[in-house]
């Protein structure tokens, strides 16, 4: 699965900061460790596991030092990775941490993959697999939203509710499987529409949990929103009242924004990269024209569109073409300038925007942002309700969808008259799909339960 | 005086006879040692064969070559096919012994086989030397030496019978136990158990009043077991059904302090699928009654097995609990109910072969493995019949997968689960390739291999080939045939309840339609009509059941992966980095032969596993 080499990478993040470390972890670590490590005061020997040595990095070929380090060797298996590790803590400017990392990748390691250390440490027991997941997820969490997610999910939350569906499951396959072991005795089963309702109610939950993977998915990789309008509405000031800081250059002169300005916000826990566009309008200018196609493309690839409009002004036919571009998109309308005096007609927003919902905002005046915020949110969340438990993970959305498929199967196999055995068949793979999730069982566990749930015994 | 053969085989039950069957017919000397020659192939418990997952198993042994199907058919006095409205995977074959007859057909057949030597003796001690086991000596000193020995004890280990607070030392009512046999296990270092099983009191025919139950007729014509049985022609009789009531209830509650359950007298835990009365009312409260079948033991005396009545509770309370069931107000008990305990020898200390891990050229079958069933001894029993010869031969020996036969998904259990305190019993629940493992096609499945070891006869090889050949004729006729929606047709249709065609539509289009099954179609088919039933069941269920049936081969293909990588013999989990200690100490006890006997071992994880799959990789690299 795996070669049995030694990998090495910078493990902090790149940029300047008071320390950097260099990690390697693999059968070569020790060997490396001390080819390339002087320990200070001349002391020579094994470096003790577990413990901070001081001295400085040196090139042995050369015999040129690199830097002054803190160098910890951590011997099998109490390793992150479950293998020798060592980690170099030097000095945190990027040119010593990438020499010291050329120098150990010389001496016989390789550049690990993005990953690898971890995926090491499951590979070698340290960590089971929807642990491994949960901290690439951590890792990865853009908001404290998307950390206690991950962090919920690390710790089996997932898990358990995955189990109460499955406990559900074998509830409905013990009767299956009894009636196709005991046909003799005297145990009362649930008849054919019985077992397709409890199937179908049991379906619809992996269905819910399927249908939050788009909440988590937004939590964990964040929503992706256009801001599209004429030129001139206030699409760069409402970015920067949004960010809360200007960032973006203001000019009164239309077409000022060209290149795709992308800033990241918090609305509620719930990462959104607001992107600015070029304004979508009519022109020759050929600058201009790449620009709005490309703005076009990126409506279409976003999760949501905000359109600002200019309330101190009359509509346009530009305007009129924003609305038509993005009527199949998750939208918001955001009427700007409230701080003016108001010369849209209200009549012709609410016809054009149809159900899209609406909002005043003064991007000057800092007015009405908290409600759009709000409304934002809401509009990219497209659920009744906060789901109790998300999905955010595309493997066990797959696993689940298999489960799906395999209950939907089984209620057509009801409803078309099959034997037993055959709706077994696919309720064991619905029992599959969840599994795959939390972990593997046999099917002792049906027979277990027959025990438990009938009076067996001609 | 001491006698040499080539296998000895101890204990002349449903395990022993398949093993010495086996061995006799491919050609090795054998000897078979029994307590009591009067008392070969006794069925000490239900005077029954087959059932749903049982009745598989017997086909099995059939399709190898054994013994039991046939014994069956011959005796049987009533058959019936289980789960008939179900599909054919699940269809079992179970029949009602003429108990005696059985006993005297098994013993006549024994006696008459080749190369087979009946001898009565007690064996007391297993002669071993170097870790091999060389023979074995009886009671009275006497030796036999053998190549090879199995052993196939039933519940005769210590064996102890209770009924009520009373003991005594027995291997079954009527029989000694063997006292010594092991201990003699036990010195070798096997890890021996003890477990308990029960049996119902037997009742005089002559005073039950079975105007008051319900008659249970078996199948018109009844169906045979035996691939090679034409028809049953001995006569038919009924069973009969009654029912507990809540006064039996009482009687049973309001003693239940006497019972040795439930007095703490027995430790043991027995099976939960075929619990003592007493169990089912104390874990079952609520139920306000169960069922008893009243079956008769054979065509030639008055005894009736109560079957639902297992108990051993005090013969005063038996008589009570008895004669407040209806019909029975006045039945006499012939022989009182007991619970026996026994000692047994935990399975996972042998090998798929049967051979056993700690002592080479030993074999154990049957009840001495923590089974439970005349059906699961007996293919235990033929298995390690035909792995001793094999074996003998230098051959590798036969072991089955779990997508080849039920006998493989009951070795596999054996062998990687263990019993977990409790008789193991086969479900059909316990085959994950339920599809494929039919009694229809065991034949199909195994006759060819039992052929080629030598213990299926040429006969059966040409009648298999022969079915599989017509089969495959069928099936391709069947595609072929088209129906035009005529009135004469759809008349047809309409009296099975089945929608009108509205196209030429194929037979096997039709047939793949629930409500039709392969008889319907003979009116519209000559040559269907002129079909042998199992050839047209054969096409029907590849028919009917073909997607269900690839997407099962396609189970059976991704785990191949995994049953392919052999884990070797020599392996130490002790260096194999970041396994548990709990996965170790499992490893180590069990030795699994692949990858995926690993998996199925329980408590271990996908995380063990994949661990184990690395350390492979590296070792092949190595």
């Amino acid at each position: 699965m795996y070669k049995e080499d030694t990998i090495a990478a910078i493990a902090t993040p790149p940029g300047e900061g008071g320390v950097a470390i260099v990690r390697a972890s693999g059968p070569d670590s020790e060997r490396i460790a001390k080819e390339i490590f002087r320990r200070s005061g001349g002391r020579n020997g094994a470096l003790r596991s577990h413990t901070l040595h001081y001295g400085t990095v040196q090139n042995p070929e050369s015999d040129e030092t690199l830097d002054q380090a803190l160098v910890v060797l951590m011997r099998k298996p109490r390793s992150y990775t479950g293998e020798d590790v060592f980690e170099v803590h030097c000095h945190g400017g990027p040119l010593v941490a990438r020499a010291i990392l050329e120098l150990i990748l010389v001496r016989g390691a390789r550049h690990a993959e993005p990953g690898e250390f971890t995926k090491r440490a499951f590979l070698n027991g340290r960590l089971d697999l929807a642990q491994a997941e949960g901290v690439l997820d951590l890792i990865r969490a853009r908001t404290r939203k998307g950390m206690s997610l991950a962090l919920d999910q690390a710790q089996g939350g997932l898990s358990k509710w995955v189990g109460e569906l499955r406990e559900e499951l074998l509830d409905i396959l013990v009767q299956v499987e009894a009636s196709i072991d005991f046909p003799e005795e005297e145990i009362e089963l649930l008849q054919r529409n019985q077992l397709a309702g409890k199937i179908g109610a049991l379906k619809e939950k992996v269905s819910e949990l399927i249908a939050s993977y788009e909440w988590g998915r937004l939590f964990r990789d964040g929503a992706r929103v256009c801001i599209a309008g004429r030129p001139n509405v206030g699409k760069s000031s409402l970015l920067n009242a949004l960010l809360g800081e200007e960032r973006v250059i203001v000019t009164p002169v239309p077409g000022t924004t060209r290149d795709v300005v992308e800033e990241t916000i918090n609305l509620g826990g719930l990462p959104v990269a607001l992107s600015d566009m070029a304004g979508i309008r009519e022109t020759e200018d050929p600058v201009e024209k790449i620009g709005v196609e490309f703005s076009l493309k990126r409506v279409e690839a976003a999760d949501a569109t905000l359109v600002v409009l200019d309330g101190s002004a009359p509509h346009t036919a530009e305007d009129r073409s924003v609305l038509e571009a993005v009527r199949q998109k998750r939208t918001l309308v955001a009427i700007n300038k409230s701080d003016l005096p108001q010369a849209i007609d209200s009549g012709w927003v609410a016809a054009t925007a149809g159900d899209k919902p609406l909002v005043s905002v003064s991007a000057k005046q800092g007015l009405g942002l908290d409600k759009l915020k709000q409304q934002l949110r809401n509009l990219l969340l497209n659920l009744p309700s906060e789901p109790p438990i998300m999905v955010t993970n595309l493997r066990h959305k797959v696993a689940l969808e298999k489960g799906e498929r395999a209950l939907t199967a089984a209620m057509e196999a009801i409803r078309d008259g099959l034997a037993p055995e055959l709706i077994g068949v696919e309720l064991q793979e619905a029992k599959d799909g969840l599994e795959e999730i939390i972990g593997a069982v046999t099917n002792d566990n049906i027979i277990e339960r027959i025990f438990e749930s009938f009076c067996i015994g001609k | 005086m001491d006698k040499r053969y080539d296998v000895i085989v101890v204990g002349a039950g449903h395990a022993g006879i398949e093993a010495a069957m086996a061995s006799a017919r491919m050609g090795c000397q054998t000897l078979m040692l029994t307590l009591n020659l009067d008392h070969i192939g006794q069925m000490s418990c239900n005077p029954a064969i087959g059932g749903i997952g049982k009745g598989h198993l017997v086909k099995e042994i059939d399709a190898l070559g054994g013994e039991m199907a046939r014994a069956i058919d011959e005796t049987g006095i009533q058959f019936r096919i289980l789960n008939t409205k179900k599909g054919p995977a699940v269809r079992a074959s179970r029949a009602q012994a003429d108990k005696a007859l059985y006993r005297q057909r098994m013993k006549r057949v024994l006696e008459n086989c080749e190369n087979l030597t009946l001898r009565q003796a007690s064996v007391e001690r297993l002669l071993v030397e170097n870790g091999r086991v060389e023979g074995v000596e009886t009671q009275i000193g006497e030796r036999f030496y053998g190549q090879r020995t199995i052993l196939t004890t039933g519940t005769f280990l210590k064996g102890l019978i209770h009924v009520g607070d009373k003991n005594y030392s027995a291997g079954r009512a009527g029989d000694f136990a063997a006292q010594g046999l092991s201990d003699s296990l036990r010195e070798l270092g096997f890890k021996i158990g003890r477990l308990k099983t029960g049996t119902c009191p037997r009742l005089d025919g002559r005073t039950i009043d079975f105007s008051k139950t319900q008659p249970q007729k078996g199948d018109d014509p009844p169906q045979p077991f035996s691939f090679s049985t034409e028809r049953i022609i001995q006569k038919q009789v009924p069973c009969y059904i009654t029912y507990t009531n809540s006064r039996t209830h009482e009687v049973i509650r309001s003693s239940l302090h006497r019972s040795p359950m439930y007095s703490g007298t027995i430790k043991s835990r027995g099976p939960r699928y075929c619990p003592s009365i007493e169990d089912k009312i104390v874990r079952f409260a609520d139920k306000g009654r169960h069922q008893i079948f009243l079956e008769p033991e054979g065509a030639d005396t008055v005894e009736i097995y109560p079957n639902g009545l297992s108990t051993s509770l005090p013969l005063d309370v038996q008589i009570e609990m008895v004669r407040s069931i209806e019909g029975l107000e006045r039945a006499e008990i012939m022989r009182p109910g007991y619970a026996i305990e026994y000692d047994y020898a935990e399975p996972t200390q042998l090998y798929p072969s049967l051979e056993t891990k700690l002592v080479k050229r030993l074999y154990h079958a049957g009840q001495i493995n923590g089974t439970t069933g005349y059906e699961e001894a007996a293919a235990q029993g033929i298995m390690a019949g035909i792995n001793a010869v094999l074996s003998i031969r230098g051959e590798e020996p036969l072991i089955f997968s779990r997508d080849q036969a039920y006998i493989g998904v009951l070795i596999d259990d054996l062998v990687t689960k263990g019993t977990d305190g409790e008789p193991y019993r086969m479900f059909t629940s316990r085959a994950e390739y339920r599809l494929l493992l039919r009694e229809d096609n065991a034949d199909l499945r195994l006759t060819e291999i039992g052929h080629r070891v030598g213990l299926a006869t040429l006969e059966a090889y040409v009648r298999t080939q022969n079915k599989k050949t017509r089969v495959g004729e069928l099936v391709e006729l069947l595609e072929r045939s088209v129906v035009s929606p005529t009135e004469a047709a759809n008349a047809r249709l309409e009296a099975l309840d089945s929608a009108p065609l509205r196209g030429a539509t194929s037979l096997a289009q039709l047939l793949r339609r629930p409500e039709v099954s392969a008889p319907d179609l003979a009116g519209f088919s000559s040559t269907l009509e002129a079909t042998p039933a199992a050839i047209a069941l054969q096409a029907e269920v590849e028919i009917k059941y073909h997607g269900y049936i690839q997407r099962q081969l396609e189970g059976v293909q991704r785990s191949k992966n995994l049953e392919a990588l052999r884990l070797p013999e020599d392996i130490d989990y002790a260096v194999v980095s970041g396994l548990s200690r709990e996965a170790r100490e499992k490893l180590s006890r069990i030795r699994p032969r692949s990858l995926g006997q690993a998996s199925r071992i329980a408590g271990l994880t996908p995380v063990a596993i994949s661990l184990l799959s690395i350390y492979l990789k590296k070792r092949k690299l190595a």
